[in-house]
């Protein structure tokens, strides 16, 4: 895929003198873009921020315009994951647009578009229309939009990295194979960071139009960023992620920079780092908080700060890691560990835009195994390899949620729609069966029990095409629209407290209080009313919950329960994985890490052994009246926890008695009352058989049918194929009561059909989300048979972290039975007058 | 389990035994839950009746009930006795030859219907008063409606399961259909039906029964 010369290409006047206007050059990437438009190309620009990107992709557009100034109707369409970007866009679009007096008319089109002008947008379109992914779908499914896209010459997708790895990526890359059927002129230009497998993106955005070409290009990378562990005297924490040690030396930090971004794993951690800023902010200084459990207004408030310059630092998520340039930014900061290579020079990149200088990053390791991989990465980054995800296979749910969109459109022959997302990258293998399969699924529910041919979505025409068999499956597509499910939330409100008085249950709160943004709702089953957590950067009491509210109050608690809530907790990469263990198992350059980690790994080769790189470190000693197992796996939280529920499977049919475990990123901790050492020690336990690979058959199958992560993804599943609804025209459901039923469903299902289409969707998602199989599957191939066993005396030093987490860290949804065991007995012993 | 003065015997599918009378008493079945939802174009799967009723029917044998007693909203709707599949429809037929069937109304199934058995909108037995709704202040009431589940918490681990719920005077028993969702017996739908400070809770587990102390409930 060779690239044409860039100086084969020249501006119209009309630009080139603007550029000169402005004593500015294209950048070559800029021409080079040009220069694959003018080839009648499709083109990936991998480029840093700030590298001139928004003029390199609208560059072909307005060249275009200017030479053929009779263009009819809609041009081109940009499509980004945000439609903050998409606003921002259109300004950076249009100041020049003036400046050169040229009359392009450009529109951004999202949630927040009047109805009005949405409904003119699909009649009289402008020629660039700014746009998401989900607004695309949306526009797809109407009649008109074989007129409205037929004069589409070029499509720009922004931020293209971020949406390859997720179905958001999916839903985009059908909307981009029916564009690739209305407008078979258009080419694509997709803008994206720097990424593993290029090549692959690539294929993506050439799939939809094979018969062109498909240049990558590459912009200069700029200067080599600065990055450096945080260095401090304080003492560095065994376990935890709240890196506390560490406030002191980064508020100082602060001070010496002019805009810092704090980016954190997760918003407990953010909630966490705000209040310890605030707690010795002395001076002051404007430090903001940014996560995704705020309100919106919260957010846009500290955004629009943020762009007026009047802010020092934000501790965010990663709801920063993508959106609209501030160029003040001098400091990325790091807090706790950076999961991946990719991941952390993206948020480098959040720094200093000016390509020239260097962008400067620090991190801060949380605990002492974070230094490890705050080191890998930090090699990591210096060569800088990516460890980026590749783009994923299509989901099945998304695929039905089209398939539905494009038959609200037009009736379609099977054939020909079949022969349509072929186009699309994500889809290209999938055997006919399975889509026929899915089309089945979205006429009549796909049952091999076929009982609702009459309730039909979709039905025959008599010539053989599929058509919508009543307007409001229209309607309902409309409001199903979309991949991005979110977890049941409830409001949380600040009232006056009440005053707690124990065993009252019922009774008023004062209502009406301000908003302090959104929780996972699941997060208030664990809480008792009077419970304190730190929520918007207040202690707050929990004081009741009412329909989909919670009441909190300001808590005069100096000691918070902190909320564990979950949203972005990224596994360590496989990459950054491995690095830790090469660094573990170099003890030459040990030398190079803070006192407190080699000493420690020191203590470990004395007391136990260090994992080597290609073995898997299993120890097992006695601590207290019970028996624990620890074993080293790094291969992130998911894929241990998963391990985790099958080990204890397989450990109580061995007799073993396991009682729980806890899994970090790092390591697996399993307890139980049998002698483990012993029993390994007499061959009635074989680790390599308890390791083995087969785990992933019989034992996995049986967990799945109760396990609540499975039962979690399938309620996303069921949601974007359409099973079940958002809501209701007029009838908002409440997240709870879609939880509760995707349940039921999913219950009914896998025990009655377990290899329905939607059960086949839920798997496929598990193995790569929240059970990480595929992660597991490769660890336990990689160990066979290199399994070192180290019985101990007593706790070894690296088994102490994962040691402290446990009672800490609540597996979701399991331990059920023996809950109720132990409730039961204690009624028992309350009977029979103990206590 | 002791009520008003009788035994029973709880069973972990959410079914009551009264052994005495060599009766079944099963609540809120809401059998052909999921087609009723087709209609309005959502295709959930049409298993859940076939789930209810072989769960029932292995009830029935296990115990050698002779009486089955259905505590109304056995049908999700009414037109639900119109929409069974033919295996269903032969399922509830074997089944009504091999115990008297009583079926009581309930608010989702107001009308009689002709499935076999007898549609009642009560039914008084040996002192006892079976009906659907609970109402406040009855005695000897045995009665579904509500769908009552516990949520437990108990160091670190937290589980929320359908319950029995009693206390001298109000026996409330789980919905024992396959698509029932629940409502905790926390929630202001059931704080004036008991007296608390004797109310007994019994939770359903895989296979067995756990009577829980109410001191660890918690809402949600």
């Amino acid at each position: 895929m060779q690239k044409p010369p860039a100086s084969s290409v020249s501006l119209p006047p009309i630009i080139a003198d603007w550029f000169a206007t402005k004593g500015w050059s294209p950048r070559a990437h800029q021409l080079d873009v040009l220069a694959s438009w003018e080839a009648g190309a499709s083109a990936l620009l991998i480029a840093p921020t700030g590298a001139g990107k928004t003029l390199a992709g609208f560059l072909p557009t307005l060249t275009d315009l200017i030479d053929n100034p009779g263009h009819e109707g809609l041009h081109t369409l940009y499509i980004s994951p945000l439609k903050a970007l998409a606003v921002d866009v259109a300004r950076n679009l249009t100041i020049p647009i003036t400046e050169m007096g040229l009359k392009i008319k450009v529109e951004t089109r999202t949630g927040d578009t009047p109805a009005s002008r949405r409904a003119r947008q699909r009649i009289d379109p402008p020629q660039i229309l700014l746009t998401t992914p989900e607004q695309m779908a949306l526009l797809l499914s109407h009649p008109e939009a074989a007129r409205m896209f037929g004069s589409l010459k070029r499509i720009v997708l922004d931020e293209l990295h971020a949406l390859v790895t997720s179905k958001r990526g999916d839903l985009l890359s059908l909307a981009i194979a029916r564009l690739s059927i209305l407008a078979p002129q258009m080419r694509i230009t997709a803008l994206s960071a720097t990424v593993a497998r290029p090549d692959l993106l690539r294929d993506w955005i050439g799939q939809p139009a094979p018969q062109a070409p498909t240049h990558l290009l590459t912009a200069d990378g700029g200067a080599q960023p600065t990055l450096s562990i945080l260095q401090t005297d304080e003492r560095l924490p065994w376990a935890g992620h709240s890196a506390n040690y560490s406030h002191r030396a980064l508020y100082d930090t602060i001070k010496d920079h002019k805009t810092t971004l704090l980016f954190v794993n997760t918003r407990s951690q953010a909630e966490m780092l705000f209040q310890g800023l605030w707690a010795i902010n002395d001076d002051m200084l404007p430090i903001a908080l940014h996560h995704g459990s705020l309100s919106v207004e919260q957010r846009r408030k500290v955004e629009a700060a943020m762009v007026a310059g009047n802010l020092k630092a934000v501790v965010c998520t990663s709801t920063l890691d993508l959106g609209i340039d501030w160029g003040d930014v001098d400091l990325v900061v790091q807090v706790g560990a950076p999961k991946g290579s990719s991941r952390m020079l993206q948020r480098i990149g959040r720094a200093n835009h000016r390509l020239d200088e260097p962008s400067k990053a620090m991190l801060v390791p949380s605990n002492r195994f974070e230094v490890l991989e705050c080191e890998a990465a930090l090699e990591a980054v210096a060569e800088n390899h990516q460890d980026s995800e590749d783009p994923v296979k299509g989901g099945y749910d998304v695929l039905a949620q089209h398939i539905l969109g494009m038959a609200c459109a037009a009736p379609f022959f099977a054939d020909h729609l079949y022969a349509e997302i072929q186009h699309a990258w994500p889809y290209k293998d999938l055997p006919r069966a399975q889509f026929d399969r899915i089309l089945d699924f979205v006429a009549t529910g796909g049952y091999a029990l076929r009982a609702y041919e009459r309730y039909a979505r979709l039905r025959k025409t008599d010539e053989g095409m599929w058509r919508i068999a009543n307007p409001q499956v229209a309607q309902q597509y409309r409001l199903n629209v979309g991949t991005i499910v979110e977890e049941p939330m409830v409001r949380v409100r600040l009232v006056r407290s009440r005053g707690f008085k124990k065993g009252q249950t019922t009774g008023p709160i004062g209502r009406g209080g301000r908003v302090l943004g959104e929780m996972e709702e699941y997060f208030f089953g664990t809480l008792a009313i009077g419970d304190t957590f730190m929520f918007g950067g207040e202690i707050v009491a929990f004081e009741g919950m009412k329909d989909n509210e919670v009441f909190v109050s300001r808590a005069q608690s100096a000691d918070p329960k902190i909320p564990s809530y979950m949203g972005g907790k990224f596994p360590l990469s496989t990459y950054l994985a491995e690095r830790v263990r090469r660094i573990m198992d170099t003890p030459d350059d040990w030398h190079k890490l803070p006192d407190p980690v080699s000493d420690w790994l020191r203590l470990q080769q004395f007391a136990s052994v260090v994992p080597s790189r290609d073995s898997l470190l299993v120890e097992t000693f006695p601590r207290g009246a019970q028996n624990y197992m620890v074993c080293y796996p790094f291969e992130g939280r998911l894929a241990h926890q998963t391990l985790g529920m099958l080990l204890t499977r397989r450990l109580e049919r061995a007799r073993a008695r396991p009682l729980g475990f806890t899994a970090s990123e790092y390591a697996l901790a399993i307890w139980g009352l049998g002698d483990l050492s012993a029993l390994i020690r007499t061959d009635r336990l074989s680790l390599d058989d308890l390791f083995s690979e087969d785990m992933l058959g019989d034992d996995l199958e049986d967990w799945l049918d109760e396990s609540a992560l499975m039962k979690r993804t399938f309620r996303n599943c069921a949601i974007i194929s359409g099973l079940i609804e958002r809501r209701h025209p007029g009838k908002e459901k409440t997240g709870r009561q879609i939880t509760m039923s995707s349940d039921l469903i999913y219950d009914v299902l896998y025990q009655h059909e377990p290899d329905h289409i939607l059960i086949q969707a839920t798997r496929r998602d598990a193995a790569r989300g929240l059970l990480d199989i595929e992660r597991l599957g490769h660890m336990l191939r990689r160990i066979r048979t290199h399994i070192v066993h180290k019985p101990l005396d007593r706790i070894s030093p690296l088994a102490v972290p994962v040691m402290l987490d446990i009672g800490k860290e609540p597996i979701f949804g399991e331990g059920r039975e023996s809950a109720m065991a132990d409730a039961a007995d204690e009624l028992m012993r309350e009977a029979l007058g103990g206590q | 389990m002791r009520f008003a003065g009788h035994v029973f015997q709880p069973l972990p599918s959410g079914a009551l035994y009264w052994h005495a009378q060599r009766t079944l008493l099963v609540a809120d079945l809401h059998l052909e839950k999921m087609s009723s939802f087709a209609r309005r174009g959502q295709m959930l799967p049409p298993y859940d009746t076939g789930l209810t009723l072989k769960r029932l029917d292995a009830d029935l044998h296990s115990t050698g009930a002779q009486r089955l007693v259905s505590l109304g909203d056995s049908f999700h709707r009414d037109e639900g006795t119109t929409t069974l599949s033919d295996a269903d429809r032969a399922r509830i037929d074997t089944m009504t030859d091999l115990a008297e069937w009583l079926w009581l109304s309930g608010n989702h199934d107001p009308k009689p219907h002709v499935l076999g058995g007898q549609c009642l909108p009560h039914l008084e037995l040996n002192g006892l008063t079976l009906t659907h709704e609970p109402r406040r202040g009855a005695t000897n009431l045995v009665a579904g409606h509500l769908h009552p589940a516990a949520h437990i918490y108990l160091e670190g681990r937290a589980t929320r399961r359908p319950c029995f719920v009693h206390d001298n005077r109000l026996l409330i028993l789980p919905a024992y259909g396959s698509s029932t969702g629940s409502i905790n017996i926390l929630s202001p739908a059931f704080v004036d039906l008991f007296h608390w400070a004797s109310i007994e809770v019994t939770m359903l587990g895989r296979d067995r029964l756990y009577p829980i102390s109410p001191r660890r409930l918690v809402r949600g």
